[in-house]
């Protein structure tokens, strides 16, 4: 392996060198030149909050779980996506049918150093944390930002918020010490959880950044502070509220108390030639800082990048041309020669267009309204449009259900037998003929009537609207587009008011539950089953696949619900984005993925790399 | 003087009130708590975030409280994009931040725009005004966002792949302090704002000497120009001393002018250079619909406005002996 020194031209390096020379100012030195320090970029102006229960966003995600913990964390090396331990010494056991939970905590997890605890000394975790952190959900102090997710979820949660909603209005103070009829403690290590039903997608939330554990001491200290000075268990922490510039950037330090835990044993096979197996079994983290620089602005992020001062980034879209060859979708030879990495990661996206089922014109399940949307969704040339918008990176296929789902169609094509995925114009005509057009000599439907067709106002989405007229204008279908901004897409869907719309869903977990509940009939507008779709025989099995255990039964489950919604046509899709990351040679066990963000704890660079940029 | 002041300032009260009723009304048309809750906000959580912010309360109680926090600068409100931070907060690490580019910028750019003006006008129609000004219009003709692509390419990229980071003084981007920690001194500066500086005072040259030089031209022709000359003082001594003393008028309304902006800041320079400055805060807060933040600073900003339009009043009659304080 070679490793290549971009060389300057002689003049080039004259001038500059006498530039530097003039100024006569020393470059900026490193805190500490022994630490070992990798540099991440995020491609934002950075997370509003670092307390989990008022965060929602994957950059929200990102950097509280480098200092706070969920009980479950995901599997950094396997895929499918798989779930393990993380404050728990074993897998929760789960009785009643699904509905009782019982989790049992390690016995060495610490919280971090802190003013807030006595003697500054972070105490031992323990159930009532669990129970305390997960009552902040419905502490209207928080404005119940991420109540969604245990809505309805455990016995009794719901009385609660409301009985303790009652208390703050009253102007009486929010009782964390009131009882939750499903919460219970058992000792200091042990607790269980009683669903108000059967629930198999618990599991995945509680891996998620919302569930993390936060001592109440921290929070009664710091208050509103407490969002800007976390203290958590995690295998890094924050030991000021300098450390995070709003809009410039964030660090974290290694926790020097963090108990014994290692780098996982568990991969796939292809993990072991990518040297991602080599540090299997040592103690983690393995880096002393992260620093966490935020980019609003994509051009900046790049030159960092290039010039060797960002230890990874995603390429942005400006740079797709310049790094990743058209035609055979790999890393171009002058970065390969710099021993950059390409990693590809599919997102758990749904990219699609929605209609209005309550429509008077697009929707209704008659046959030939069914006809009519199938002949949108064949007239539409989404390998086109992957080409035109994602440099082929992208990824289309049929049905709600992203790649690395269970009940993804999984062959070549990602197709499923009663595809009405396009271009295939002659089937779209069909269609139209079927729901009542007449076609002309010219292949193209006779008086159609435009249909409106809401889109949030971007760059993107003017380049999408053209190629779908396009698309469309061969056989004669016709729309109005109306550029909005994203709110009032939201607003104007929320109302029913869009027969056809622009959407994308990125999954909170990885089930297709997450995104078979976007059609069930009981979360129409303002829900989040925008389409406003309902069907008693779909909506019955989704209520049954919340309390089906994970098995092939479950995915045959899937994939009928998926083939329902195929052939009733309530959207035309689908596509995923692929995240394509670039990693320079000198950073260690970096698998990315946009699933989970646990991984920094695993992360490691060589310091000593001859390229590595100051 | 001080009467003068006191007068100007009384006169711009009700300037000001107006500004912030517009600016407040403005920003009620829609329910801030709405735009930042969404339509699906729960009727807890309207009233919860209403109450954070005090707009459970009457208009004219709200707008009472929003003077109050501007006599005393202190907002304590909590902005919505960033938790724990306050207005105030906001306000005091971002001023300092906007002031490290813009202030540098607006003194050499006003002490170089000068200096040129005077040489274009000493050479007024030969070869070296023309050249002067055909730089100048080229300069201003170039978008703001090229000078930036360009300075971070070729000003730090480049020079850095060529030298080693180690060996060149400009950072790409970044706030350095937050990076180096306790190894962070006064000398940073250079690494993370000289080269913003560099390019806002490249920009700013273009449209100053054109300006400076109109007003050099202006004043050149002048009856005691003519008289001066005249009399044999030499045409250096004319146009360095004499001339410069007379044209300070517009020089000081142009540089004073500035002023305000100087707080806002350089937006773009900001969210390229990643400085988290007014203007960068500014704009994260719209984008975000941080109505906290936008409230309160909007109201500095016009307080700042208002301000410096009296301290220009106030230096006109120092400067100028015909314009009068009375």
């Amino acid at each position: 392996m070679s490793t290549r020194t971009p060389t300057p031209t002689p003049r080039l390096a004259w001038i500059t060198t006498a530039l530097a020379l003039l100024t006569g100012l020393a470059a900026p030195a490193l805190a500490s030149p022994d630490e070992k320090v990798i540099r991440i970029p995020m491609s934002t102006a950075g997370p509003g909050d670092l307390d989990p229960v008022q965060g929602s966003t994957t950059y929200e995600s990102r950097v509280c779980s480098t200092f706070y913990e969920t009980l479950l964390e995901y599997e950094y090396l396997v895929r499918p996506f798989k779930l393990r331990p993380l404050v728990l010494e074993e897998m929760p056991t789960v009785e009643q049918d699904g509905k009782l939970w019982k989790f049992k905590l390690r016995d060495d997890v610490y919280f971090h150093d802190a003013d807030c605890f006595p003697g500054g000394k972070g105490r031992k975790m323990v159930a009532a944390d669990v129970i305390y952190s997960w009552k902040r959900m419905a502490d209207p102090e928080y404005t119940y930002e991420n109540w969604w997710l245990v809505d309805k979820l455990i016995l009794g949660f719901n009385e609660y918020k409301d009985a303790q909603g009652a208390l703050v209005d009253e102007g009486k103070a929010f009782d964390y010490d009131a009882p939750v009829e499903g919460m219970r403690i058992i000792n200091d290590r042990e607790f269980e959880i009683e669903l108000t039903e059967a629930n198999q997608q618990f599991a995945w939330k509680l891996a998620m950044f919302q569930f993390s554990i936060v001592p109440r001491e921290a929070v009664e200290k710091y208050g509103a502070k407490f969002t800007r000075r976390p203290v958590g268990t995690g295998p890094f922490l924050v030991k000021s509220e300098k450390d995070w510039v709003v809009g410039s950037g964030l660090v974290v330090y290694r926790n020097p108390n963090y108990r014994e835990a290692f780098y996982p044993t568990e991969h796939m096979p292809e993990d072991v030639e990518a040297g991602l197996t080599e540090a299997a079994g040592q103690q983690i983290p393995f880096v002393d800082r992260i620093e966490f620089g935020f980019y609003p602005e994509a051009q900046p992020m790049w030159l960092e990048f290039k010039g060797n001062t960002l230890d990874y980034t995603t390429i942005p879209q400006f740079a797709l041309e310049e790094t990743i060859s058209r035609r055979t979708k790999k890393l171009k030879r002058e970065w390969r020669s710099r021993n950059i990495h390409m990693d590809k990661v599919p997102l758990l996206d749904f990219i699609f267009r929605s209609f209005n089922m309550d429509d008077e014109r697009v929707g209704g399940y008659t046959e030939d309204r069914k006809a009519l949307r199938r002949a949108f969704n064949l007239a539409m040339d989404w390998d086109e449009m992957n080409e035109a918008l994602y440099h082929g990176m992208a990824l289309a296929y049929d049905g709600p259900i992203p790649p690395g789902l269970d009940g993804h169609p999984n062959n070549e094509d990602h197709r499923v037998a009663n595809s009405t995925r396009g271009a295939d114009y002659d089937k779209a005509r069909e269609e139209l003929r079927k729901a009542g057009y007449e076609i002309g000599p010219d292949g193209k439907a006779i008086d159609f009537e435009p249909i409106r067709f809401y889109t949030a106002r971007s760059q993107e989405s003017n380049r999408v609207v053209e190629l779908l007229q396009r698309n469309f204008d061969v056989v004669g279908i016709k729309i109005n587009p109306v550029y909005v901004d994203f709110p009032t897409l939201m607003d104007v869907t929320n109302r029913k008011k869009a027969p056809m719309f622009s959407f994308a869903w990125g999954s909170d977990y990885p089930d297709a539950e997450n995104n078979l509940q976007l059609y069930y009939g009981p979360y129409e507008s303002p829900g989040s089953n925008h389409s406003n779709y309902k069907n008693s025989e779909y909506d019955l099995m989704y209520e049954q696949l919340r309390t089906m255990a994970i098995g092939p039964e479950r995915t045959v489950h899937i994939e009928k619900m998926r083939d329902i919604l195929i052939e009733d046509a309530p959207f035309c899709g689908s596509l995923a984005r692929t995240r394509v990351y670039l990693t320079h040679p000198w950073v260690k066990n970096f698998k990315p993925t946009e699933t989970f963000f646990t991984y920094f704890k695993y992360l490691d660079v060589d310091m000593d790399h001859e390229d590595r940029g100051e | 003087m001080w009467g003068f002041i006191a007068r100007k300032l009384i006169y711009n009260v009700p300037v000001y009130l107006g500004i912030i009723l517009i600016v407040m009304l403005a920003l009620r048309v829609q329910d801030p708590t709405l735009m930042k809750l969404g339509k699906n906000a729960t009727p807890a959580q309207i009233e919860s975030v209403s109450k954070s912010m005090g707009l459970d309360q009457p208009f004219v109680i709200q707008y009472f409280e929003l003077l109050k926090n501007v006599v005393t600068f202190d907002f304590q409100e909590e902005s919505w994009s960033h938790g724990g931070k306050s207005v105030g907060e906001m306000l005091k690490s971002s001023i300092p931040m906007s002031l490290a580019i813009t202030v540098p910028t607006l003194g050499l750019s006003a002490i170089i725009g000068v200096c040129i003006a005077l040489v274009a006008a000493y050479y007024r129609g030969r070869a070296v005004d023309r050249v002067l000004m055909i730089v100048a219009v080229l300069g201003m003709s170039i978008s703001y966002l090229v000078y930036i692509i360009f300075g971070q390419f070729f000003g730090a990229f480049l020079p850095r792949q060529a030298l080693g980071g180690e060996n060149w003084p400009f950072e790409i981007t970044g706030y350095g302090p937050l990076f180096l920690g306790e190894g962070a001194t006064p000398m940073n500066w250079v690494s993370f704002y000289m080269l913003p500086v560099i390019i806002g005072l490249i920009v700013s040259l273009g449209y100053d000497t054109r300006f400076y030089r109109a007003v050099m031209v202006e004043e050149s022709s002048r009856d005691y120009i003519t008289t001066a000359l005249a009399k044999g003082a030499s045409k250096p001594k004319v146009i360095f001393v004499h001339m410069l003393k007379n044209a300070m008028i517009p020089i000081i309304t142009r540089v004073m002018s500035t002023l305000p902006f100087l707080i806002t800041g350089a937006v773009l320079m900001e969210i390229y250079f990643k400085i988290p400055g007014m203007g960068f805060q500014l704009i994260n807060a719209l984008t975000n619909l941080d109505f906290p933040v936008i409230q309160g600073f909007v109201a500095v900003l016009a307080a700042m406005f208002i301000l410096t339009v009296i301290a220009t009043d106030v230096l006109y009659a120092l400067v100028d002996p015909r314009v009068r304080l009375s």
